[in-house]
């Protein structure tokens, strides 16, 4: 089965994500597609899925012209999408999840479970892959549940597999187990796509590479012409010249600092933020930054290590004592973690006040008006008046809410995950702004942030992050979006 | 006129709670009739009607407040009504002026009696609520079960302590519900007023009250602005188990008595109904104190009306169905409109 796409285009609105994109797939081949956050890898394979309709180009299989309304339409024609978040029943077994919505009936309209028992065990067998098919879910390793979604795939009888980013949540060994099964697959002429980050990997398992930048398709070819620190280059491109907002400070003494701190999803990872100092922390999907922090913050995992505020060990049990500490956090995803949609834009600004401006449990309500009107003006929060509902805001000034309500407690260092998140231009370069000017005050800030662009232009120094270890730090004249890549695509290890 | 009052319909949530009471008790005021010989004969009727409304609710009403902020906070108590019964039980055996009345036989009678009495019920309440607020926040039990278990456990143990025993209450006990003022039998009614007016401000004004809705509307959101949602769902269920024992402690001095048996059996559904059709939002973060004081009002006035159209008491149980499900309705209709 030959597998071809051409003239791809695809817009969300004013917003051209895909122009003109050409990828073809022949059976037996894993090919890795490549590109930073919004490149179009996903829409891309989204139209391949039946998911997006594409508005010119064309889908040919084997020669022969296709079009696909849905996923349905795509599966029957052979391709089937794996997608991240992974469709399983955690509560049924495997042979009953492999047969889910196509179940097996006898004449009598009961399930047939010793056929499907047995089917699936000869699928599984087929793949080389040693389960137990009355195991539940549940109990699975995430490789494992990747495997059975595989599995799915091949009992539909698809010929092409599109798998984004299989790996991001698992371990080295579970890993393995997902490649050799890719590697059998190969063998009986299926052919793979394989959506990743981590060139590493893609090396490894990949015949073939595919990069987007952008929404065009700007390299293909085999990778054992490439190596990780070539297609990280690919995918960054030339690098934009950035005018970095930050000066250069001088050594001021430490606010925040971390020794070895080592959890589930992080491990061994130290810093120091001084007064005055935006420290940037990125990386890509999986590299454990988020959950970092949010340990620290008291909200997270369990870990071990030390951290010190002011030259003082601390470790915070919840978000409470954050606030006595002088810990603000702003979250990533506002709308989950940030606003709180039943309050309006002057409550949501004041959350984090209340204990410190109440008097017998009763708020303060001048007071907590007077300082929300100072942020608002401070923050240039564009309001009507103060009890509109937080959810009738702009995008921006939600956000902006949300760092009012933390700048009210007048905290020492500021951990920012992803602050400019679902916020226009406009905003993004007023959050910033605030940023540098909350440092210029001499508060510590560790700007955590998925995007290289908005770490060059604003931190003096970074920690780049891959699969929860500090991979690399980067300042001055390597702070530069190709090295951020190598180091965040585990190419630099 | 429509056009105004279609406006309001939408513009306030209480708005049409407050209407469908309104239409209520014109229901309500028809069915009473005006067969009387004067004005003043009239009214008379239908002001005492009205007090007997509100006294036999009072004790539903205030449960229903507790009610309120746990389901604000995203939580369920089905217990209310076990509570109750525990709290009324202990209650009575200590002031019991009986043979086996405990505070008697240390030799406290009298109103340091009643005060002990008093005192030891509120804290009852309060602790089995903080038992079930352990259980929900350390023990990580949905609130659904954990009351369900709670529930169960408090009736039983009541009903088994309590067997063959009938306490006396002393007849100065029973001048808190029935000490009359102007010759009128107003008591229960006054308590409530001033208990909803206490829940209100709390909702409105405090950081405590304001908590309650941050961590119904978005727990995680809340936590990660630095409250304490652990203890906010504590408060929440020891505040209601004081107000079942505050409803125990007026069944008690109403009545002189209690059934183990059936006593605050239903309460729970009773209270829980009041709250959302007064547009308290079942999955949380969006409530009213002055809503469920409303809603309590209406399915009382409901009540009374089938009663004076004589419609038979088995069948009055399915019209209170009715209006929750009603309220919701035209609720979710409200939401999305």
């Amino acid at each position: 089965m030959k597998l071809t796409m051409r003239g791809v285009t695809k817009s969300f609105g004013a917003n051209k994500v895909l122009r003109g994109v050409d990828f073809s797939l022949s059976g037996g081949d894993i090919c890795a597609l490549l590109g930073e956050n919004g490149a179009g890898k996903s829409t891309l394979m989204n139209i391949l899925g039946g998911v997006l309709q594409m508005d010119a180009g064309e889908v040919l299989i084997d020669g022969e012209p296709v079009s696909f309304a849905g996923p349905k339409e795509s599966l029957a024609a052979g391709i089937a999408f794996i997608h991240q978040e992974l469709n399983l029943i955690n509560d049924l077994t495997v042979y009953e999840n492999l047969f889910l919505g196509r179940e097996l009936r006898t004449r009598a309209g009961t399930l047939d479970i010793p056929r499907m028992r047995a089917e699936s065990r000869r699928m599984l067998e087929g793949m080389r892959i040693d389960l137990d098919v009355n195991a539940m879910v549940r109990g699975l390793d995430a490789s494992y549940k990747q495997i059975i979604e595989i599995a799915r795939a091949m009992m539909a009888s698809a010929s092409i597999i599109i798998m984004d980013e299989p790996t991001s949540s698992l371990t080295d060994p579970e890993i393995e187990r997902v490649f050799a099964m890719m590697r059998t697959l190969r063998g009986q002429g299926v052919g793979l796509v394989f959506i990743s980050h981590k060139l590493r990997e893609v090396t490894r398992i990949a015949d073939r590479y595919a990069v987007l930048r952008d929404g065009e398709m700007v390299a293909q070819g085999d990778t054992s012409d490439a190596d990780a620190s070539t297609l990280a280059r690919f995918m960054v491109g030339h690098d934009v010249r950035t005018e970095a907002l930050s000066r250069d400070r001088k050594a001021s003494k430490s606010v925040l600092r971390a020794e070895r701190l080592t959890g589930r999803s992080f491990r061994d990872v130290s810093f120091d933020i001084q007064a005055g100092e935006i420290l940037g922390v990125t990386g890509l999907l999986g590299d454990g930054r988020s959950e970092l922090f949010l340990s620290i913050f008291g909200a997270g995992e369990p870990y071990t290590g030390n951290m010190y505020l002011d030259g003082k060990p601390f470790r915070l049990r919840d978000t409470t004592e954050a606030i006595d500490y002088g810990i603000a956090y702003l979250p990533r995803n506002r709308k989950e973690n940030g606003i709180i949609k039943d309050m309006d834009a002057l409550e949501n600004g004041s959350i984090v006040v209340w204990p410190r401006i109440s008097a017998f449990g009763f708020i303060d309500r001048r007071r907590q008006r007077e300082l929300f009107d100072e942020r608002t003006r401070g923050l240039r929060i564009k309001l009507t008046k103060p009890t509109d509902m937080i959810t009738s805001l702009s995008g921006g000034n939600q956000q902006k809410v949300v760092l009012a309500k933390w700048l009210s407690s007048e905290p020492r260092a500021l951990i920012l995950d992803n602050p400019t998140q679902g916020v226009d231009v406009g905003a993004k370069e007023e959050i910033y702004d605030i940023i540098l000017e909350l440092a210029r005050q001499g508060a510590a800030i560790a700007l955590l942030s998925s995007e290289a662009q908005e770490i060059i232009r604003v931190c003096g120094r970074a920690l780049v992050m891959y699969h929860g270890t500090v991979a690399g730090e980067v300042q001055g004249g390597a702070m530069r979006e190709r090295e951020i890549m190598r180091l965040a695509t585990g190419a630099g290890i | 006129m429509i056009g105004w009052f279609k406006r309001r319909w939408s513009g306030s949530p209480l708005f049409s709670t407050g209407a469908a009471l309104i239409v209520m008790i014109i229901l309500q005021t028809l069915a009473l009739g005006f067969d009387f010989s004067s004005f003043g004969d009239w009214l008379g009727r239908w002001a005492m009607n009205w007090l007997n409304i509100l006294r036999n609710n009072a004790g539903i009403g205030i449960i229903a407040l507790g009610m309120t902020f746990v389901i604000i906070s995203g939580g369920i108590d089905l217990a209310v009504g076990s509570t109750l019964v525990a709290v009324g039980a202990l209650v009575m055996a200590l002031i019991d002026t009986g043979p086996r009345g405990v505070l008697l036989n240390m030799g406290i009678t009298g109103v340091p009696a009643y005060a002990i009495g008093i005192i030891a019920g509120i804290a009852a309440g309060g602790a089995l609520g903080e038992a079930t607020g352990l259980l929900v926040t350390k023990g990580k039990l949905p609130p659904f079960i954990a009351t369900l278990g709670t529930m169960k456990i408090c009736r039983s143990v009541t009903q088994h302590f309590t067997q063959g025993y009938t306490p006396a209450v002393p007849k100065p006990f029973l001048q808190i519900a029935s000490f009359k003022i102007g010759g009128l039998l107003i008591m229960p009614v006054l308590y409530w007023i001033a208990l909803a007016a206490v829940f209100y401000v709390i909702s409105k004004r405090t950081t405590f009250g304001r908590h309650v809705i941050a961590v119904g509307s978005n727990e995680r959101a809340a936590r990660l602005s630095g409250v304490n949602v652990q203890r906010v769902k504590r408060m929440v269920y020891m505040l209601i188990g004081v107000m079942a024992a505050a409803s125990a402690i007026l069944q008690v001095s109403r009545i002189g008595s209690m059934d183990y048996a059936n006593a605050g059996s239903g309460n729970e559904m009773d209270a829980i109904s009041a709250v959302i059709v007064g547009g308290t939002s079942m999955s949380g973060g969006r409530g009213f104190v002055l809503g469920t004081v409303l809603g309590t009002l209406i399915i009382a006035v409901m009540n009374n009306l089938l009663n004076l159209l004589g419609v038979p008491p088995f069948l009055r149980e399915a019209f209170k169905g009715v209006i929750v499900i009603g309220a919701v309705l035209l609720q979710k209709r409200e939401a999305t409109s």
